[in-house]
């Protein structure tokens, strides 16, 4: 008997990468999500390390890798965060961030000046343990990750509670430790179920719609995925965040296609090496795509090694040109990819 | 007070594993010490609760490992969260034996890779952990065997392996030191020159770590024929290990680590060659085992668990923990960490001031263990540590011991009631007069506190936080 392969649908090719390891100015230290503003101006959330907190920040940049600036430092106090997780923009062009350690939501302008703090510790309805991912729905309502509290909730951009989406648990419409949300044009929310290894679907309403993906290594399969966007022909894109790689998914959630990771030297990195003569010559006499054996099927090590590949990719966003924007953190950077459309 | 058979499984929890609950231990003994002991052996493969997944989404930097202080969290995390703790014991026994440090790698995920090393292979052959050993890239770059070439010779690691990791001085030659490391040239990392360049100038740029891999460059290696402790041939690294573990020197050096590390504290390495070991007879007889288990590492800690030397009332309390197994098992009582948490870094620093600063020893040999743990400086630490942790009401570990403690006092409880509660529910027995006299003046003070004529949940705490304090819980 003979088989035929499927034919395949590329539906994102590379473009470039942007970033570098940088602890202040330019550059990331863990960057850990990314919002697009409405004159293109990508603001990179900064996670940083517990050793060393001054990647706990914001980054202002395009995708020419222009820098803007920076704003937001670690700590307890006002405008501060100890563990950023996500960030979203609204209509009104205000730029939210959660922090799933202090339990509250910073409200900025693009300049970043604080506008508002809010947020309560807790498990009631309304107060939150551990927020993570942000999105905003057509009306300007915020939907917020409540990881530990296993539920999305929805606010006012005030802090107001408006309504409760999910509970805890593995069943249909339930959650474990969500993370990333994305809210599509009709108003449908996604989640990266972390917990439960897959994506859930539900409408504006709150009712759940489907889930797509299970446990795995396999095509349309997940290892907590931390982050879902959609576009406007209905492509789902995955961050399928602990197989290292991106997956795209139709409309259905059927299967499209994969990737892990194609970065290249960004222009902040070309200009580190220009300047750092001697690593720069190393680096040109090393084989950085080595093919090695591992000990362990966990795509993380194959990461560790392997410098393009994806290596804790945490974020995943569409920007105001339809690119797709993946941000690896571990690699301080982010990885840009075209969207192919049919035709 | 504590039976025989709980004394005995309390003994082994503490040495097999980082201690282990009252409520825990009744169950041990229910189940029966030869079966603990195999089912301790054999839990090796058994997950973490805390999974690397987890401890990757909150802590990135215990994932991509840029830090110093990160191989150690993440390491810390899995001696907190281990239903397998003999892994992560032997891995301790292994680092201290085999000691790597940040301080030359900076590359904190080949550190981390090692330790993994160790989990994998730590149990089975010894000749086989010295070969994964021999090839461990991180070893490889902190003994400089990548600057161990055919024609130009560097002599560390061939010296180390010998000295340090398998027979001890006194057991070979000048001669045999360098024949040996022209055995191992050839074996280093790949793309060497960016990856020691990058270590050397700590270099995170562009994009943060790369791990290292090992390789073998054939061109590389001296393939002259070379002659080790009188064997003659061209001879390879595998050679030269497969020699090392013939020896008797091997055995009886392996013999008295596991012996200090699992039984009782033996001197400083280096006063070895001049000072007989505690028990003669306990090091001949894990030697016998040594050669008739082909060098297998579980076989002979099976024997020693099952020893009398082991189990033997005078082994008790015959080691200091070191600074990580004392964080570890305190951490583990608390329950502080049932999921990652911001406070993980500076909790596991704790272990650094009191002088043990996991994955960066001071040098190759190590850590001294045994009593050199306890110094004024550290003795200060290790105290503050452990009564803070233990006296913290907030604690879901904490608050189950004190239930228990004030569930068997419904009519009343009196300071030496108190005591012998809170010292059952910590597993400490054998304490000094001294030390128990101080403890129930102290208790009395508490007890006297409350109106009920029974102590409540913070004058235990008070006690808890007291008895951490001890000589007898600072020991294992």
């Amino acid at each position: 008997m003979t088989t035929t392969a499927k034919p395949r649908t590329t539906r994102l090719t590379y473009n470039r990468t942007i970033g570098v390891a940088g602890m202040q100015g330019r550059g990331f230290y863990y960057p850990w999500s990314v919002a697009v503003a409405a004159d293109g101006t990508y603001f990179i959330l900064g996670r940083g390390s517990d050793s060393d907190p001054r990647g706990v920040r914001m980054v202002a940049m395009n995708l020419e890798e222009e820098y803007f600036g920076t704003f937001g430092s670690f700590g307890e106090g006002s405008g501060q965060a100890i563990w950023n997780a996500s960030t979203a923009i609204d209509s009104q062009q205000r730029l939210f961030t959660s922090d799933d350690h202090l339990n509250r939501i910073l409200v900025r302008t693009l300049e970043g000046e604080l506008l508002d703090t809010w947020g309560e510790s807790g498990t009631d309805e309304g107060k939150l343990n551990g927020p993570t991912g942000l999105a905003f729905n057509s009306k300007d309502e915020l939907l917020v990750s409540d990881h530990l509290n296993g539920r999305i909730q929805k606010f006012t951009i005030d802090g107001k509670h408006l309504s409760t989406i999910g509970e805890f648990g593995s069943g249909d419409g339930q959650l474990n430790l969500p993370w990333g949300l994305h809210v599509d044009g009709d108003d449908n929310l996604y989640v990266a179920d972390w917990g439960n290894d897959r994506i859930v679907k539900f409408s504006s309403d709150g009712e759940f719609l489907a889930n797509f993906g299970s446990v795995g290594r396999g095509e349309g399969e997940f290892d907590a995925p931390s982050d879902v966007c959609v576009d406007s022909d209905g492509y789902i894109y995955v961050a399928d965040w602990g197989n290292q790689r991106i997956q795209v998914l139709d409309a259905g959630g059927g299967f499209v296609q994969q990737n892990e990771g194609q970065a290249t030297i960004s222009k902040w990195a070309q200009d580190f090496l220009d300047t750092n003569v001697e690593e720069s010559a190393a680096r040109d006499a090393s084989d950085l795509d080595m093919d090695l054996v591992f000990n362990t099927d966990d795509p993380h090590e194959r990461s560790a090694h392997i410098e393009k590949l994806f290596w804790g990719p945490t974020s995943i966003a569409i920007d105001n040109d339809g690119h797709v924007l993946v941000v690896d953190s571990n690699r301080h950077r982010l990885q840009v990819f075209n969207v192919v459309t049919a035709g | 007070m504590a039976s025989k058979d709980v004394k005995l499984m309390a003994h082994l929890m503490r040495r097999a594993g980082f201690g282990a609950s009252r409520e825990r231990l009744d169950e041990l003994v229910e189940q029966g010490y030869d079966e603990t002991v195999e089912s301790l052996l054999s839990a090796v493969d058994r997950p973490t609760r805390m999974t690397d997944n987890l401890i990757r989404r909150y802590h990135p930097e215990y994932s991509g490992m840029m830090g110093n202080q990160s191989p150690s969290g993440n390491w810390m995390y899995r001696m907190v969260s281990t239903d397998a703790p003999l892994r992560e014991k032997v891995g301790l026994m292994w680092h201290g034996m085999f000691a790597t440090g940040y301080s030359k790698l900076a590359n904190g995920k080949v550190l981390h890779d090692q330790i993994r090393m160790f989990e994998r292979h730590g149990m089975g052959s010894f000749k086989n952990l010295l070969t994964e050993l021999s090839r461990d890239p991180a070893m490889i770059v902190w003994l400089d065997n990548s600057e161990n070439h055919n024609g130009s010779v560097n002599e560390n690691y061939g010296r180390e392996l010998l000295e340090l990791f398998s027979m001890g001085v006194g057991n070979y030659t000048e001669q045999d030191v360098k024949e040996a490391a022209r055995a191992f040239t050839g074996w280093t990392i790949g793309n060497t020159e960016y990856m020691t360049l990058k270590s050397a100038r700590d270099s995170v740029w562009p994009y943060g770590r790369l791990s290292f891999h090992f390789e073998y460059k054939e061109h590389d290696h001296d393939s002259g024929e070379k002659e080790f402790l009188g064997h003659k041939g061209n001879l390879n690294g595998e050679d030269i290990i497969d020699i090392i573990c013939e020896q008797p020197a091997t055995a009886a050096f392996l013999s008295r680590h596991m012996y200090s590390f699992f039984v009782a504290d033996e001197p400083p390495v280096p006063e070895w060659p001049y000072k007989e070991p505690r028990d003669p007879e306990a090091i001949a007889a894990l030697s016998k085992v040594y050669f008739d288990s082909d060098y297998n590492v579980e076989e002979t800690l099976r024997f020693l668990f099952k020893s009398d030397f082991f189990k033997s009332e005078g082994a008790h309390y015959q080691r200091v923990k070191s600074p990580a197994e004392l964080v570890a098992g305190v951490l583990r009582l608390t329950g502080e960490f049932d999921r990652p948490k911001v406070d993980m870094n500076p909790t596991n620093l704790q272990s650094t001031y009191m002088g043990q600063w996991l994955l960066n020893p001071p040098s190759v040999e190590g850590w001294h263990w045994g009593t050199e743990w306890i110094d004024s400086g550290a003795l200060v630490e290790r105290v503050n540590f452990a009564s803070e942790r233990l006296g913290n009401i907030e604690s879901p570990g904490v608050q189950t011991l004190i239930d228990r403690i004030l569930s068997d006092g419904n009519g009343g409880m009196n300071a030496e009631e108190l005591i012998e509660r809170a010292l059952d529910e910590l597993s400490v027995s054998d304490i000094s007069y001294k030390t128990r006299s101080a403890l129930v003046e102290f208790a009395e003070v508490q007890v006297n506190q409350s109106d009920s004529g029974k102590p409540g949940p913070e004058q235990v705490a008070n006690v808890l936080k007291l008895v951490g304090a001890t000589p007898e819980f600072q020991r294992a």
